[in-house]
């Protein structure tokens, strides 16, 4: 339940574009000047747009840095009159800050294993496999893609709490182990890579997992990688699940713990360079995530236009 | 096609179902014990030597600090292990905790929230089992009792007080003869503290302040058993109109309509010269505003004499908790004189029982007039269902300047009745 | 949601091998096991049960099928419904307040997303990859944080009120203020109270004027908020259609002399129809479920403006205990969801009649357009 539609949906439906059409060579306009002034325009314009993109980013990372008077005096300017790492040593001494990053990133690490293995097994077995029930089995899968996250909340607590593992890791886990649109996404891959292979291999006796194992995931390294990006930051940024399912504070995660330190009380003052701190700091891994695998990312959404 | 696959559908449906219920029959994690719902005496609670956990929904790290500190010293006397969890947002962790058959121990509850939880059958009523319980000031009691039980002990307690920054009162001529005692006072003074950079009167648009004017023009939100609403009153009116002849009038302003959050903000911020707030407001001063220099004064009176609201947590304790009678000694000692003496050291808030005021007045002296004002106070309603209630009224009374105070109270009315009829 | 439109066709694409030998059928089913396991168990029977509780009486004390629970009928669906009593003005409240949120949040972010597509698909740009990444970084950046951000910026001294009186102008008290956008407007020519006959009749407890408020000034701050950080992945998604789109018909529309806005009207967006419609889709899905913003930021405050039915949810179920209600709430949010998109995609379907003008140009588009009727 990020902020809109999540990611996942759309690399889903970005996956299915791809498919479904195909590629045809681009438009070459011919070059003219007013083709030129027209291009200075565009540049002008994406310029503009793109500060206002980037622009509040940088001043979370300069509040962060700056005094409390002077984040108030002075909230747009990118150079804090007087540099400060107070908020960051309150985060990391003075608070549960680091307990609440350590939570994140064992979930983050269960959940995007679990999905790579969960989703791909279930993925081959639906592109690949034949077996009583399988189109059954699909059209469950895309009916459960399209129940909001969110009629889930109080139902998801109530099975959490049943099967007794309400505040524990496994509560706030497992629920978290399987996506539908990961297993969609390895299906369509699956599905365009050539069976050949793995008939060879049937042929010379290998048994079912170990052609899935051994053959099939190691030539499924970009939907992999998909699905290990989408996971990420999927359980990185989760905030509705682990809301439900733990109340103890040493359960507490990064977008929990920072959502309370969001709607601080009255008398504790705005205290918003701590705060953008602990905004700025939680947007690390992800950030890094992006930038490691971008080129992927925006081929994933691109489907195989290649550049 | 379609349609074979929706009925394949249905059947997958039908088995899911047949696993839900296969599922609750063998239910794990509840505790279902419905069995003695109020114990008698101390003999009937339980007694497993576990450890305490309490929660409490904090206002800060002084807060904090001082609770933890006090059950931790209560624990090394009695041998009986407790710790304490600050919630993040109290009411949903009370509520998973209840719900999952394990919940705190002990636990703050707000007056307005003691009872929904009762009704629930959350709460064990103590109340009686209290060695010192008739020590509580009548009305605090009052606010967590529920059909004539009394659940559990306050913590302690706030009241609202006209609050005056004395630069501004110099500056105008006033002096302390001036501090107003009645409405016709407080109207005069406002007028007169009004200047282009602040108004005389600045308060936030709600109930849980302008509650206190509705009670000195002698209105009430029920009638004295709690059944029936009687807010559409002409007193209640007459309250309402009050400030609302001062909005007109320039000499208040609410917060809102001075871009700050609360009346504490525009006193703070120097844009009111008074304000109506409790007694907390003098913590978030001397951190926020340190530089603002106040005196605290009592709620003029209006036309049925003194009047004002008063607002209060208790120590409450689960019933479903496995070591009650630990439970109980706890709460017992954090209610104590010495213990509320040091926690409203620690974090400003006024003590529960009336044995501990002298004392206190003589420490905080600046605040006497908070804590006389319990005498007078009215609780804010506590019936389940009346805090959404109060907020929608709340939502309504920014508009009160142009609109017309007997149809806000008619609505308030409307869903106080229905509350009441639930 | 976009997918379950289309994907069952391609389901019965799937390699049909000869016949499939019985071992294959087992390790098929453990295959897929965990994935139905986990999802069967968080979110078949989650519906299940809620579904019970929205009829029952829980009042959230041990368990929902325990010996002292009711079933009581759609009393909670009555109170909600039609009770009279705060319950339905919440309600109301809330719908009014994210129908206003959808209302503005979805066109504007997918003409956003498009309109940044189409700058950074010229074919000639230099740099395109940096805008795309610019663009997409907030996507990213979790809802949490940004909401954190979103406070700063718009608090009353923050940096957006800061940059508007460098403009002359007074920035409002942004996520204080519950003034609705329409009724402000309404101020300006001086109409403060409605009309007698918007005022006096109500709908779900909420009376016709205040329905037609507008988002208030705090809710817009949240539009923004999403349009800031959903266009980009959206923009990602028209990238790609732009770049499957065919050039010929382009060209031959240059040659009929047709300028870049008439092409971009009559060629392009209707060619990029099914993106369209997973923007929207996804969009409208997305928006009305909005949770964690306000969670994180407002609480539902100022004056319950910014209070959406996915919060009211909650806070009815864990604040209040009216753990029935919260589920009654769940479900009347997910049917709305379900109606508006089914009348969304009916809606856009309709419109299919546009595409004779590209025929004008291409007439082999005719096999495309069969193509989309068979889906």
């Amino acid at each position: 339940m990020s902020t809109n539609a999540s990611i996942a949906d759309v690399t889903a439906a970005g996956a299915e574009i791809e498919t479904a059409d195909e590629r045809v060579t681009p438009l070459k306009p011919k070059r003219t000047k007013a083709f030129f002034a027209s291009s200075i325009v565009i540049y002008l314009i994406l310029v503009a747009i793109a500060v206002l993109y980037i622009f509040p980013f940088l001043i979370n990372i300069a509040t962060s840095f700056k005094t409390e008077s002077d984040a108030a005096a002075d909230p747009l300017s990118l150079i804090p009159q007087t540099w400060t790492t107070a908020a960051f040593r309150t985060l990391f001494i003075n608070s549960d800050f680091p307990t609440w990053a350590k939570n994140s990133a064992i979930v983050a690490v269960f959940v995007t294993a679990g999905r790579v293995f969960f989703d791909s097994l279930a993925g081959y077995a639906l592109a690949r496999l034949t077996f009583r029930g399988r189109n059954v089995i699909f059209a469950c899968l895309i009916a459960v893609m399209a129940v909001p996250s969110v009629v889930l909340l109080i139902p998801k607590f109530l099975v959490i709490n049943q099967l007794g593992i309400y505040d524990s890791y496994a509560g706030m886990i497992i629920p978290l182990l399987v996506d539908a649109a990961g297993v969609f996404i390895m299906k369509n891959f699956f599905e365009s890579i050539p069976a050949s292979v793995e008939e060879q291999a049937a042929i010379d006796g290998a048994g079912t997992f170990r052609i899935f194992w051994s053959i099939v995931l190691p030539m499924a390294r970009p939907a992999l990688i998909t699905i290990i990006i989408l996971s990420f930051q999927g359980s990185w940024n989760e905030l509705a699940q682990f809301i439900i399912s733990a109340q103890n504070p040493a359960l507490t995660t990064l977008t929990k713990g920072v959502a309370s330190l969001a709607s601080g009380s009255l008398s504790a003052g705005t205290q918003y360079p701590l705060k953008l701190a602990a905004a700025a700091i939680m947007t690390i891994p992800v950030a890094v995530m992006f930038f490691i695998f971008q080129k992927q990312i925006m081929n994933t959404s691109e489907g195989a236009v290649k550049e | 096609m379609q349609r074979r696959k929706s009925s394949r559908l249905l059947a997958i449906g039908a088995l899911a179902a047949a696993t839900a219920l296969g599922l609750t029959a063998c239910g794990s994690g509840f505790s279902s014990s419905s069995g003695s719902t109020s114990a008698a005496s101390t003999k009937d609670l339980t007694h497993k030597d576990t450890a305490l956990s309490v929660l409490i929904g904090s206002s800060g790290p002084a807060e904090t600090k001082a609770v933890t500190d006090a059950v931790s010293s209560w624990s090394k006397s009695s041998g009986t292990k407790a710790s304490v969890t600050a919630a993040s947002s109290l009411d949903q962790q009370l509520a998973q905790g209840f719900a999952s058959g394990k919940p705190a121990d002990v636990f703050y509850v707000a007056s307005s929230a003691v009872a929904g939880y009762a009704k629930a059958g959350d709460l064990l009523a103590y109340g009686k089992m209290l060695p010192k319980k008739s020590d509580f000031y009548p009305t605090l009691v009052k606010s967590f009792t529920v059909n004539g039980t009394f659940y559990c002990a306050p913590k302690d307690v706030s009241t609202l007080g006209l609050v005056i920054n004395t630069d501004m009162w110099k500056q105008a001529g006033l002096t302390d003869a001036d501090v107003p005692t009645t409405w016709a006072q407080l109207k005069t003074v406002a007028a007169k503290l009004t200047t282009s950079g602040h108004v005389g009167l600045a308060m936030s648009p709600q109930y849980e302040r302008l509650g206190a004017f509705m009670a000195e023009a002698g209105g009430t939100i029920t009638n004295a058993k709690g059944t029936k609403a009687t807010i559409d009153s002409a007193a209640n009116a007459k309250g309402l109109s009050y400030v609302q002849d001062m909005l007109k009038a320039g000499s208040a302003k609410f917060s809102t309509d001075q871009g700050t959050g609360w009346g504490g903000e525009s006193f703070g911020k120097g844009l009111a010269a008074m304000t109506v707030e409790g007694n907390w407001l003098t913590g978030a001063l001397q951190t926020d505003y340190p530089n603002i220099k106040y005196k605290v004064a009592e709620m003029p009176a209006g036309p049925a004499g003194k009047g004002t609201l008063q607002f209060t947590n208790c120590w409450g304790i689960a019933k479903d908790s496995p070591n009650q009678a630990a439970a109980l000694k706890l709460v017992e000692k954090l209610t104590s004189a010495s213990q509320q003496l040091s926690f409203s050291k620690q974090f400003g808030v006024l003590p529960s029982i009336q044995s501990a005021a002298s004392t206190w007045k003589s420490q905080n002296a600046a605040l006497v007039p908070f804590l006389d004002s319990v005498a007078f106070a009215d609780g804010v309603p506590n019936q389940d269902g009346s805090a959404d209630v109060v907020t929608a009224f709340d939502t309504q009374l920014p508009s009160l300047k142009t609109g017309d105070p007997k149809a806000l109270l008619a609505t308030f009315q409307k869903n106080f009745a229905a509350v009441l009829a639930k | 949601m976009a997918i379950s439109l289309r994907a069952p066709g391609r389901s019965n694409q799937a390699p049909q091998k000869k016949r499939a030998p019985r071992r294959q059928g087992i390790a098929g089913w453990i295959f897929v096991s965990p994935t139905l396991i986990i999802l069967g168990l968080f979110l078949l029977i989650p519906v299940l049960m809620a579904l019970w509780v929205s009829f029952s009486d829980w009042s959230g004390n041990g368990s929902p099928f325990s010996a002292g629970v009711h079933f009581i009928g759609t009393k909670n669906y009555q109170q909600l419904l039609s009770g009279g009593g705060l319950a339905e003005t919440n309600l109301g409240t809330s719908l009014r307040n994210n129908a206003w949120y959808v209302l503005l949040v979805v066109p504007i972010q997918t003409a956003v997303s498009l309109f940044l597509a189409v700058l950074v698909n010229r074919a000639v740009l230099r740099g395109r990859g940096f805008f795309r990444t610019a663009f997409y970084f907030p996507s990213v950046t979790s809802s949490v944080a940004i909401t954190v951000l979103w406070l700063f910026l718009f608090s009353t001294t923050g940096a957006v009120n800061k940059a508007l009186s460098y403009f002359g102008l007074h920035g409002p008290n942004w996520f204080n203020d519950p003034n609705g956008l329409v009724h402000i407007v309404f101020g300006w020519f001086g109409v403060h109270t409605g009309p007698a006959a918007l005022t006096q009749h109500t709908a779900l407890g909420v009376s016709w004027w205040d329905w037609l408020a507008g988002p208030s000034v705090a809710m817009t701050a949240f539009i923004i908020m999403a349009v800031f950080t959903t266009s980009g992945t959206f923009m990602l998604l028209f990238i790609a259609a732009l770049q499957n789109l065919g050039g010929d018909v382009q060209e031959a529309a240059m040659m009929d002399g047709a300028n870049g806005w008439q092409r971009f009207w009559r060629i392009t967006l209707p060619q990029l129809r099914p993106t369209l419609f997973t923007v929207l889709t996804l969009g409208l899905i997305g928006t009305w479920q909005i949770f964690d913003q306000i969670y994180t930021g407002t609480k539902g405050a100022p004056e319950n403006t910014t209070l959406t039915p996915s919060y009211l949810s909650y806070t009815s179920a864990f604040g209040n205990q009216e753990w029935g209600q919260g589920a009654a709430i769940a479900f009347i949010l997910f049917i709305i969801i379900v109606v508006l998109t089914i009348l969304q995609r009916a809606v856009l379907r309709e419109r299919r009649v546009s595409k004779r003008r590209m025929r004008q140009y291409d007439p082999s588009l005719q096999s495309t357009s069969s193509k989309e009727l068979s889906r």
